[in-house]
């Protein structure tokens, strides 16, 4: 596969796959780079923004409304949880507890608090609390990202 | 060394139930079939009860396993009364099966989750630099 990349200043993010037959791997190739451009609808003081998956940082759902967090923002989404989880197959965010969803690409540490309860701390400094019983889901994201 | 654990695991049970099914087709329902059926039954109690509380509730490690401490041995005494395993005489050996499986537990799962953090943070290390 021959990768070729090149500045055009002015114009959006553009990926061009050219191919000699199609194939399960172009499949693939396109499903991957297609799962990075994922945006949600989010609201924020009644203006309607189009949030792309790179930059959440997590999204929580608190009294049954849920948020959606960037480094420094904060919007409202009008989606279910399962809506979401659906549309987060095989990106960096996964479940971190029931109401929260975390964006790996930000997460810079986890710890184990006062009480052994899990933390991740994200590059922004901001805290999530981490069910133990979603540990292995986001262990099993790096091991994936690994190979 | 884990590969060989896992299929050790995996082939056994499918060993008892072949030898399970086969021996309730030609032998009938002996009381040692019945004792396993009913530990099967018994653990799908106690893992459904196990998965609301993991669920639902957000209690440190030791919190967590007092809990499910408390709520298997009820499930334990009830079930063992139920089928007759318990009497009045001896229900509080409850106490001490349910204990000493958690314990267990609780010390496999304090490791696994150090391990896994370690792993994580190590993950997270190596993008970084």
């Amino acid at each position: 596969m021959r990768i070729e990349k090149r500045q055009v200043e002015g114009q959006p993010l553009t990926v061009i796959i050219e191919y000699p037959k199609w194939n399960e791997s172009v499949d693939n190739l396109i499903k991957k780079i297609g799962r990075m451009d994922i945006t949600f609808a989010g609201k924020s003081e009644e203006r309607e923004v189009s949030i792309s998956i790179r930059d959440i940082y997590y999204i929580e759902n608190v009294e049954r409304k849920l948020f959606l967090y960037t480094k420094d923002e904060v919007f409202r989404l009008n989606v279910s949880m399962p809506e979401i989880e659906s549309r987060i197959y095989d990106t960096s965010l996964v479940r971190i507890s029931r109401t929260c969803i975390m964006n790996t690409d930000y997460l810079k540490e986890i710890k184990q608090i006062k009480n052994s309860h899990l933390e991740a701390v994200m590059d922004n400094d901001e805290k999530l609390i981490v069910s133990r019983k979603y540990l292995s889901d986001i262990k099993k994201m790096f091991r994936k990202e690994g190979l | 060394m884990k590969r060989i654990i896992r299929d050790t695991c995996i082939l056994s049970s499918l060993m008892i139930f072949c030898v399970f099914v086969i021996s309730i087709r030609w032998v009938g329902m002996t009381d040692e079939i019945r004792l396993v059926l009913l530990l099967f039954g018994l653990s799908f109690v106690i893992a459904t009860a196990n998965y609301f509380l993991d669920e639902y509730t957000s209690l440190s490690i030791i919190a967590g396993y007092a809990v499910k401490y408390i709520v298997a041995t009820c499930i334990v005494m009830l079930f063992g009364f139920i089928v007759g395993w318990f009497y009045k005489s001896n229900f509080w050996m409850a106490f001490i099966y349910v204990g000493i499986v958690l314990i267990l537990a609780y010390f496999i799962d304090a490791v696994k989750t150090k391990r896994d953090i370690e792993f994580i943070n190590s993950r997270i290390k190596d993008k970084t630099t």
